[in-house]
């Protein structure tokens, strides 16, 4: 079967950033915008979570850790259909499609990084907590200047592994009509029918280079600011 | 508060004729997607793990390919793109009546958009599960692949008795995880026209617009769907029968009942195959 990739360059301007010119974000641009914007308020949302399950352990945790349990046990795209349809129920007005899916990204994230929080706070031995409220410092001041800068320092490799898993996730805003890659790269193929393997192996291929090229430039940091701590601890 | 619960819209004729076929389709693609994903995984993992550079590295790009892109994407792909390749005679094939491919609630499993969708959600979940059952195998001492080649135990021998099953054992969580995920995924099926719970729900939201009910039994239907598989994956879990002598008995005689000629020197040096290959 001969490929005709000239349709991807024909179509390159709308697959990257939709119709932003004319005021409406879309394409690559609306994917990365929708990604960053909601990996922000989960990573937010998702620390102070964990610092309250941290901070209570009884009913607080076990409730906060049922409900993310529940955010996680059901298909992403449920999350997205409750806020979609449960906001204008509740609120009486509708948002954007694409504010919709931000706050179900959003909250299905908070609750991953909830977890990993969570255990990376506990993972942390308890001579340092000890230690701290020892030299006179406050319960939630210990959590916030000791366990938490050492916890989040472990975490940032699983927190990476969480905003590329939230890349491919907002591919589901395509379910209700959000104008980000997979949506226009779909209406292309819609229009120009005969194309579906340039198209597709395109966006796969964007996916790929920003899931993979974040992993490898977090990976890369991660290892440099090691060896930068090594040293630092040597000369110390 | 804009809100109000009325379930005969869901729960009577054909609404609940369409959620009871979109759950048999959910069930119908989630077994036959998790097998294939099986199958898949360990043909991964072995060639992940073998020392044939060019089945190492095509299985490393494979899984990484599969693992970086949204499952969307894929399903798109091969519904739109692969499945078109078939060659013709096996499309009108697959379009012919087939009685034996009808489930109940009139759900037939030989359709172009169950086959992307089963080939789609198996190969994606088979990326997951090799990487979770080769972490598993880095937890596995290296002596034990060593004292199993100079027991004379070829390379698939090797794999499949000794290290796969210490593997699973210490993958076992993650890799129930990926099945859970993998029936979770079967709601993106919808987007290529698998007829499976969400698209059925959604049905039911433009047909009626009892969105929050349908979606509140979508939603039910999932949770409940998570927990039973959860219990059957689990009836699986290594050493939950250990207790019971007489059902593992035969374990130990593994390497006493084939006794073999031990070669003159192991056919590959275990230590340093070990320290790269995995």
């Amino acid at each position: 079967m001969p490929f005709d990739f000239t349709v991807i360059a024909r179509n390159l301007d709308y697959l990257l950033w939709g119709r932003t010119a004319s005021g409406e974000i879309g394409g690559l641009l609306l994917t990365v915008a929708m990604a960053v914007e909601s990996g922000i308020i989960a990573l937010v949302l998702g620390i102070a979570l964990a610092l309250v399950a941290w901070r209570w352990s009884g009913w607080v945790r076990r409730i906060l850790l049922a409900l993310a349990d529940l955010v996680r046990g059901v298909p992403l795209i449920f999350v997205i259909f409750w806020i979609y349809f449960l906001i204008p129920a509740l609120f009486g007005s509708s948002v954007p499609n694409s504010r919709s899916v931000v706050i179900a990204l959003a909250w299905f994230s908070s609750a991953a990084v909830l977890y990993s929080t969570l255990s990376g706070l506990l993972a942390i031995p308890r001579g340092q907590y000890e230690a701290g409220i020892a030299s006179g410092l406050g319960p939630g001041r210990v959590l916030w200047s000791i366990l938490l800068p050492q916890a989040i320092r472990n975490l940032i490799p699983s927190f990476i592994g969480l905003f590329v898993s939230l890349i491919k996730d907002t591919s589901l805003a395509f379910i209700v009509n959000v104008p980000e890659l997979t949506y226009v790269s779909s209406q292309v193929n819609n229009r120009t029918q005969v194309y579906p393997t340039e198209i597709f192996l395109f966006a796969g291929v964007v996916y790929y280079l920003l899931c993979e090229g974040l992993t490898l430039a977090a990976n890369s940091l991660a290892s440099a600011s090691r060896r930068t701590g090594k040293t630092a601890a040597k000369s110390r | 508060m804009g809100l109000s619960f009325d379930w005969k819209g869901v729960m009577t004729g054909e609404p609940l004729r369409w959620l009871a076929s979109g759950l048999v389709t959910t069930c119908a693609v989630t077994v036959c997607a998790g097998i294939l994903a099986t199958v898949l995984a360990v043909v991964f993992v072995a060639l992940r793990i073998s020392s044939n550079p060019l089945a190492k590295y095509s299985a490393m790009g494979a899984i990484s390919a599969f693992r970086n892109t949204p499952l969307l994407v894929q399903l798109l792909f091969w519904y739109f793109a692969a499945y078109g390749t078939l060659p013709p005679g096996a499309r009108l094939w697959i379009m012919d009546d087939h009685p034996w491919a009808l489930l109940p609630g009139g759900v037939t499993i030989l359709t172009p958009e169950f086959i992307a969708s089963t080939w789609g959600l198996g190969v994606f979940s088979a990326a997951f599960i090799a990487e979770e059952i080769r972490s598993g195998l880095l937890a596995v001492p290296s002596g034990q692949r060593e004292a199993a080649a100079s027991q004379g135990l070829g390379p698939w021998t090797i794999l499949r008795r000794v290290l796969l099953p210490q593997a699973i054992g210490n993958a076992f969580e993650p890799v129930v995880g990926q099945y859970l995920n993998l029936m979770k995924l079967s709601s993106l099926a919808c987007s290529i026209g698998l007829a499976e719970i969400t698209y059925q729900v959604r049905q039911v939201e433009s047909y009626n617009s009892h969105a929050l009910e349908a979606f509140a039994v979508g939603t039910v239907l999932y949770l409940g769907l998570a927990l039973v598989l959860e219990r059957i994956l689990n009836l699986a879990k290594p050493g939950r029968f250990a207790a019971k002598p007489g059902r593992f008995a035969a374990k130990p005689r593994l390497f006493a009942a084939k006794p073999r000629q031990l070669p003159k020197r192991p056919k590959r040096d275990g230590s340093k195959e070990s320290s790269h290959a995995v």
